[in-house]
């Protein structure tokens, strides 16, 4: 009965290895995110982003002589976000705002992907929001 | 009534109305730009209020690059956070996900500076002060009669705005605490993530906690760490967030500090809690 079970297993296993194999070009959320976050730097007011995950890091910014600035800013507020959630039980944190005198920061978690979004004042953090809807 | 129960109590009576007015705001409290808090629900501890305000410092701290904050807003499925920037006051006000946003933000952001700047032309001179809150778990010092300009010493480093600080607040920050606590020994372990930090190390809650309370209640922002060699240094101090080294015995020290004092993960050191 252990053997059949066993074989039974070792038969299934095999076509999922050949199947991953079969598409080894299958984007990740990591390369989808980091397209819609190309393609929302056009957008008006957006002034760039910092995608960052455990192994990686993808930072664009119009004006990079600020670039440590606002990925220690970046870090701060996501960790902040945690911190404050577990303190008063707020569950997932969807995004953190952090509205400059300047600059507007939108920062979220999408799985291990950390994400800020830098943007001029007067933009709407809500129309970014509803573009990355999907992740 | 002295000046400064004058203007906390109005400004609890505000938070009081705001909280009828918007029953789904569960927590509220107003701090000022020296951390000290000025007034605030019962119902929110103290430890509470100092771990908030520590955790927005953060990122008002770093705040300069984008001018400064206006407001900061965390958005949590089960509710949100928002941290509002009425010149030298902060407000904090924490609301359920079935609040509506956009009227509690109209009602803080009328209510609150309305309130602020009556008080200021009323009394400008106590704005700059920490009163007594309402509410008794917040447990501040009461300001004596007569020493209306005197901060109390319950908290903040004295570098973080010493300019801001009248000089009988700042002479009595520098005093050294007459409480001793002993160092402990802990491990050396490394601090993990892209962006770590480097004045910073974290020490296990517990030990900031039997600290905290060795020191009646006064917060530890600062600790000493000796090394066998003989190095000494200070850092800031956080909490372990990573639970697997809770109750571990380690101190978490960034991998540049290391490299300081000479020492690498794995090593004892001694960590003491610095109050100023």
């Amino acid at each position: 009965m252990t053997r059949k079970k066993k074989d039974a297993e070792e038969i299934v296993a095999e076509p999922m290895a050949l199947e991953e194999a079969a598409i080894p070009s299958a984007p990740t959320t990591t390369d989808k995110l980091k397209a819609s976050l190309e393609e929302l730097k056009g957008y008006e007011g957006v002034i760039g982003y910092i995608l960052r995950n455990s192994t990686s890091a993808a930072i664009d910014l119009k004006d990079p002589s600020k670039l440590i600035e606002y990925a220690i800013l970046s870090s701060s507020a996501l960790e902040a976000g945690e911190e404050l959630s577990e303190t008063f039980n707020l569950g997932l944190v969807k995004s953190i705002l952090v509205e400059g005198k300047e600059v507007k920061v939108l920062s979220f978690t999408v799985g291990e992907n950390k994400v800020s979004i830098f943007m001029e004042k007067n933009t709407d953090p809500e129309k970014i929001l509803k573009r990355l809807g999907q992740f | 009534m002295d000046s400064n129960e004058i203007y906390t109590t109005a400004l609890n009576n505000a938070l009081d109305e705001m909280r009828k007015v918007c029953p789904d705001i569960q927590h509220a409290f107003i701090y000022n730009e020296n951390s000290e808090l000025i007034a605030g629900d019962a119902e929110t501890p103290q430890k509470v209020t100092t771990r908030v305000i520590d955790a927005f410092d953060d990122i008002l701290e770093r705040a300069e690059a984008i001018g400064g904050v206006e407001a900061i807003t965390i958005n949590g499925d089960m509710g949100t956070v928002k941290l509002y920037h009425f010149n030298e006051h902060y407000l904090v006000a924490v609301y359920s996900a079935k609040a509506e946003v956009g009227y509690v933000d109209t009602i803080v952001r009328v209510l609150v500076p309305t309130v602020l700047k009556v008080l200021e032309k009323l009394s400008p001179t106590p704005l700059k002060n920490v009163a007594e809150p309402k509410p008794e778990p917040l447990g501040l010092e009461k300001p004596q009669e007569g020493e209306l300009t005197e901060k109390p010493v319950e908290k903040l480093p004295a570098e973080s705005k010493p300019e801001a600080e009248p000089s009988l607040a700042s002479e009595k920050l520098q005093e050294p605490s007459p409480l001793e606590v002993p160092a402990v020994q802990l491990i050396v372990e490394n601090i993990g993530g892209l962006l770590v930090p480097s004045d910073t190390v974290r020490v296990d809650s517990e030990t900031l906690s039997s600290w905290e309370n060795a020191f009646e209640g006064k917060k530890i922002e600062y600790v000493e760490i000796e090394t066998f060699n003989g190095k000494t240094a200070r850092y800031k101090v956080k909490p372990i967030k990573d639970s697997k080294y809770t109750g571990k015995g380690v101190v978490q020290i960034p991998e540049k500090v290391q490299l300081a004092l000479e020492i690498k993960k794995g090593e004892l050191v001694k960590v003491k809690p610095v109050i100023e």
